[in-house]
């Protein structure tokens, strides 16, 4: 009888557990697409720490659901006054140092196709634990840790407005526990006040209109990207586990002609790149350091926490980005091989 | 839409003699044209033979052959004058390799535009951020992305438009 009801009352707390790592998992999924169904204004402080330099910015962000916003830099002092306007899959970059405008167009940003593949990523590689509760801009929040479940690291903890599922505070981790980058709103209110106008470009008197990068939608056919980059592409043969590849393309950059793949363990990425037509990687606006992939001269430069890695092997020439330690990619450029 | 490539252009292609800009447009017409991917592969096929039968031509001097070449060679004097040109030999050597690296890397240079070109790291770390737009919490208003220099759309175009095929049951 006794054994009977350990029994129960071990079933009930393994359903309230279950119960309650699916509740964990909606609200993390409404996060993901808040901004879909909200509009809000506030204040953003960011922070990106890299070895050699770190990135810090304040701004301003008005946003009208599901896809007009506005951000306003107030720091630092070098982006004080820009903005940049989004209107769906395309953005007005505003350069008030350089009366410019520079309009640019990604459609990955419309793609919920792909945020939802890549959350379904997410939740297969990561654990998704309830952290304490804070208050942050003045909302109470409920906080979450994701642990990675092949190696127990924990690489986000998100802090999620309890009523609205808004993020209003971030933190990423690398793996030695070092916080790589944060995100946290100063100030947060929600309105469905913002006019559409709002958002319109401002025709400011001598600001030149430029074209800036454009993004098409990436293929998740990666075996296609690969046919498409006309010549033998290559990937690595290591990844860590949880990495896959997600996406893909092709581009021309300066007449040379460069495959782009993506892959991701849902939350943390790393690109590779390569082309055939010995274009070298321009490294001229950072500081160089040497290194060696296997016997191969390498070189890397960081920018905040992203490193990128360039070398060239077998008359390819590769360029490998993303936020993870350098024995690590230096592992994965080493497993790239024809 | 394209007229068909002509043979010279093919001929052209496949011996990686075209410049980058004009490479890229017959590889695109190649994987939309059925009726010149065939001429290309009927070309890559008797180039193939060529190759091959050029191989198997280069066949081995009879024994006998090669030793009376060398009983020749060894049992003829060397002349005042060729003992004289021996001591410049190195400097032949030298001109000789010259010669043969000028002529393999001029081609190369060609082909590759004059200098080879370089792409700007900015660009690497721009469209590394960019893809990451799909990924759930990642930061697209960071200082980072707003302060890097933009890279024209004049330099940067997509060239192959793979077609999308998401499997949202995949994972």
């Amino acid at each position: 009888m006794h054994g009977k009801a350990l029994a129960t009352l071990a079933l009930a707390f393994t359903l309230t557990g279950a119960a309650q790592a699916q509740d964990a998992e909606s609200v993390l999924r409404d996060a993901a697409s808040a901004p879909r169904h909200l509009s809000y204004a506030g204040q953003v402080e960011s922070v990106e720490y890299g070895s050699a330099n770190s990135h810090a910015s304040i701004y301003r962000v008005e946003h009208r659901s599901p896809n007009l916003t506005r951000r306003w830099y107030l720091a630092p002092q070098a982006l004080y006054g820009d903005s940049i306007i989004t209107r769906a899959t395309t953005s007005y970059d505003l350069d008030v140092r350089h009366h410019r405008i520079i309009v640019s167009n990604d459609d990955t940003l419309e793609d919920e196709v792909a945020l939802d593949d890549n959350f379904a990523l997410l939740s297969s590689n990561y654990r998704i634990v309830p952290a304490p509760a804070e208050e942050v801009a003045g909302r109470k929040t409920l906080g979450f840790m994701l642990i990675n479940r092949h190696t127990g690291q924990m690489c986000m903890r998100v802090w999620i407005d309890k009523e609205t599922h808004l993020v209003l505070e971030r933190q990423a981790y690398a793996s030695d526990g070092a916080v790589i980058s944060a995100m946290r709103y100063d100030q947060i209110s929600y309105t469905s006040n913002l006019p559409a106008q709002f958002f319109n470009v401002p025709k400011e008197q001598g600001f030149a209109t430029l074209r800036g990068m454009d993004h098409e939608l990436p293929s998740n056919d990666i075996d296609a990207v690969a046919r498409a980059a006309g010549f033998n592409a290559v990937g690595p043969k290591y990844l860590p586990e949880g990495f896959q590849p997600i996406s893909g393309d092709v581009s021309e950059i300066k007449g040379v002609r460069s495959m782009h793949l993506l892959y991701s363990d849902g939350i943390r990425t790393l690109s590779l790149f390569e082309n055939a037509r010995g274009a070298t990687a321009d490294l001229s606006r950072f500081t160089v350091h040497q290194t060696t992939v296997e016997s191969h001269d390498a070189r890397y430069v960081e920018d905040g926490p992203t490193l990128l890695m360039t070398w060239e092997r077998s008359g390819l020439h590769f360029a490998l980005v993303g936020d993870l330690s350098r024995q690590e990619m230096t592992r994965i450029a080493e497993s790239v091989t024809p | 839409m394209m007229t068909h490539l002509t043979h010279e252009k093919l001929i052209d292609y496949l011996h990686d003699a075209l410049s980058p800009e004009e490479d890229a447009l017959i590889y695109a017409h190649i994987d939309a044209c059925s009726e010149c991917r065939s001429a290309y592969l009927a070309e890559t096929q008797i180039s193939e033979l060529l190759r091959r039968e050029a191989a198997a031509d280069e066949r081995e001097l009879p024994s006998i052959v090669k030793a009376r070449i060398w009983e020749t060679v060894r049992n003829s004097a060397p002349t005042p004058l060729e003992r004289v040109r021996a001591l410049f030999r190195p400097a032949y050597a030298l001109a000789a390799a010259a010669l043969v690296a000028a002529l393999v890397l001029i081609p190369v240079t060609l082909h590759n535009g004059v200098a080879s070109p370089s792409i700007d790291a900015a660009y690497y770390f721009a469209d590394h951020a960019a893809m990451n737009g799909t990924i759930p919490f990642a930061d697209r208003g960071s200082a980072a992305s707003a302060q890097f220099e933009t890279i024209p759309a004049s330099d940067q175009t997509a060239v192959v438009a793979v077609p999308v095929v998401y499997t949202a049951d995949a994972r």
